[in-house]
């Protein structure tokens, strides 16, 4: 070990240099590491929400209702939530109306408030548990349920009155956080939703119009197979079952695999080759000492231990170094935007730990060939060189 | 019975397309407590003979018997298990590690034999002792003379209590009265230690103050006779 360090430290600024072209490497994996996990958090909150229900939007729209906006997006008329009732096997629709409240600063999400008619029975948050309070149900005309980061934003509390846009409601109940982008809408009912639609778009017929239905299936219903029934029997509209929505969320998800995946590629590339350089540069530096040590008895075995434990530990101070540094930004980023109530970057395990294996096992196999390459010399020829 | 014995060594190399017989035919026999060296000019094939002897390297023909057990057969790790045990190396060049300090230098063939640290760093003390500098234990080799660096690699050549010390022109790169005492040193750990010494050497002083002078020449022994 002290060997490994000494050695390390003979040439101070070839080994300071192979490191931090490893840390630059980890640094970014690990601060999109942080994103990543961050965004799989929002992923899943998101699944949580899908996994029971059928959303239906306007035919030829590729954005799904949820991640939709209000501009430019097809309407749907209300009347269809009427023949989708009528389909065998659904238990219920409810039309949607959404209105910003507050549109995103920087990376934040955008607070929403979501109008929909709340059906006896079933629950529009199959698995976000709520914190306090209750779901909307039918006729809960003029109350509001808040999601985490809104209802802390407008330090609400349950049978209290909020102020959205205008109009006062009566919270009833405030859900868990799910760190999705749920967290800052804010539910009503329909009607109300409507009204506040109309009087901020005088000129706009919303009337009868929705901008998505939710489709509750009955119980014990083949929810996928429901969602294509619908499909066939409804004109005009698109269909998307829980499968299909996770589906669309997965190829997100994987799109940023694929960033972070691209980021350790380059890592790999740069890294690697500074460690095979840096040690064939010490390896040929060092062919008498190879030699002597291999005359007073050191196996191949000895000296291959030696010399990859050296790239090992270049890769793991790197890797140390370059996951501490990404943590700091991680933390200094997370306090920046802190104010706005955002959260950009998550640290979990696998974003602290990951980079370190990383860089170690990718400055170890880095390091085989030129430490294989010292341990088979020929300790004759090793001893007569210069 | 021998520490180390020849029989019809040969060592061939090739360099293009000339053959070297660079051992050609050699039997030779060194018994415990020698003291000897062998002497010849460049080229004469002595520094390969003693690569041989120390199983540093394998001959083309012949044996090397290490205290009655041959060694032709032996694969790589077997040959650097005798290395450790057996044989004691010194070279021209001292051959010291710069980051490690005297004691830690001598401390390195016990490292290999994986003997604890405290009974390590005892044994190298002792060693150091021995060649007299004790209190150079904790200098670098950059800070030791050319005849405290040898001193250091003779300690480290007998710390591990071989059967066999082996030294390569030890007083080459040193003025006459670092050969001198390196030589006075080397001779006294032979006689009060009973080690067993050879010399590669082409210096003739070095040479007269062995017990028996082995002269080599183009890969066969010359002479070999009592000094």
């Amino acid at each position: 070990m002290t060997f490994i360090l000494r050695n390390m430290w003979r040439r101070k600024a070839r080994t300071f240099l192979t490191i931090f072209g490893i840390v630059v490497g980890i640094f970014a994996l690990t601060v999109l590491g942080g994103m990543t996990a961050r965004m799989n958090q929002q992923i899943n909150g998101m699944k949580s929400y899908i996994t029971d229900k059928i959303e239906v939007a306007p035919a030829g729209s590729s954005v799904r209702m949820m991640g939709g906006g209000m501009g430019g997006v097809k309407l749907l008329e209300l009347s269809k939530v009427g023949e989708i009732e009528k389909v065998p096997g659904v238990k219920g629709a409810s039309g949607m109306i959404m209105v910003q409240l507050k549109a995103a600063e920087g990376m934040s999400q955008p607070q929403m408030m979501i109008g929909y008619e709340p059906i006896a029975g079933t629950s529009m948050f199959n698995n976000a548990k709520l914190s306090v309070g209750r779901e909307l149900q039918p006729g809960d005309a003029g109350k509001v349920l808040l999601g985490s980061t809104l209802a802390t934003d407008l330090n609400a509390k349950v049978g209290q009155p909020v102020t959205l846009l205008g109009k006062q409601f009566q919270v009833v109940g405030i859900m868990d956080t799910t760190l999705g982008m749920t967290d800052s809408w804010a539910f009503v009912p329909y009607q109300d939703s409507l009204n506040i639609f109309l009087a901020q778009n005088p000129y706009f017929k919303a009337e009868g119009l929705t901008q998505g239905i939710v489709v509750f299936p009955k119980q014990g219903v083949d929810i996928e197979a429901l969602s294509s029934k619908i499909q066939g029997s409804v004109a005009g509209i698109k269909t998307t079952s829980p499968k299909q929505a996770e589906k669309q969320i997965s190829n997100i998800s994987t799109i940023f695999s694929a960033i972070i995946l691209g980021i350790a590629f380059i890592a790999l590339f740069v890294g690697g080759l500074s460690v095979i350089n840096t040690m064939i540069m010490s390896v040929s530096e060092r062919r008498r000492e190879i030699g002597l040590k291999k005359a007073i008895g050191a196996t191949t075995g000895t000296i291959l231990r030696e010399y990859l434990g050296e790239a090992l530990m270049i890769g793991l101070v790197a890797g140390a170094c370059g996951m501490l540094l990404g943590l700091l930004a991680i933390a200094g980023l997370n306090r920046a935007t802190h104010a706005s109530n955002v959260v950009i970057f998550t640290v979990t395990a696998t974003v602290i730990i990951g980079p370190v294996i990383f860089a170690t096992v990718l400055a170890g196999l880095a390091g085989l060939f030129p430490a294989l390459r010292a341990a088979r010399l020929n300790p004759v020829d090793a001893l007569k060189e210069e | 019975m021998s520490i180390v014995t020849t029989s019809g060594l040969k060592k061939v190399y090739t360099v293009g397309d000339t053959t070297i017989n660079a051992v050609n035919g050699l039997d030779l026999a060194i018994e415990k407590g020698e003291f000897l060296s062998i002497m010849g000019p460049s080229g004469s094939g002595k520094t390969t003979l003693l690569h041989l002897l120390g199983c540093l390297d394998v001959p083309t023909s012949g044996t090397v018997s290490i205290e009655g057990k041959e060694t032709g057969d032996l694969k790589p790790t077997a040959l650097a298990s005798i290395r450790r045990e057996k044989i004691g190396f010194i070279f021209q060049e001292f051959n010291l590690l710069p980051v490690l300090s005297a004691v830690e230098n001598v401390e390195l063939p016990l490292r290999y034999q994986k003997v604890k640290p405290a009974e390590r760093r005892r044994r190298a003390l002792e060693a150091l002792a021995k060649v007299g500098l004790s209190e150079r234990a904790n200098n670098k080799p950059g800070q030791l003379s050319g005849g405290e660096s040898q001193r250091v690699a003779i300690a480290r050549a007998l710390v591990t209590e071989p059967a066999l010390v082996l030294a390569d022109e030890p007083t080459g790169e040193l003025d006459t009265t670092n050969t001198v005492r390196i030589m006075d040193l080397l001779r006294e750990l032979n006689k009060q230690l009973d080690l067993t010494v050879a010399i590669v050497t082409h210096d003739p002083m070095v040479a007269e103050r062995t017990r028996r002078i082995i002269s080599i020449r183009d890969g066969k022994i010359e002479s070999d006779k009592a000094a």
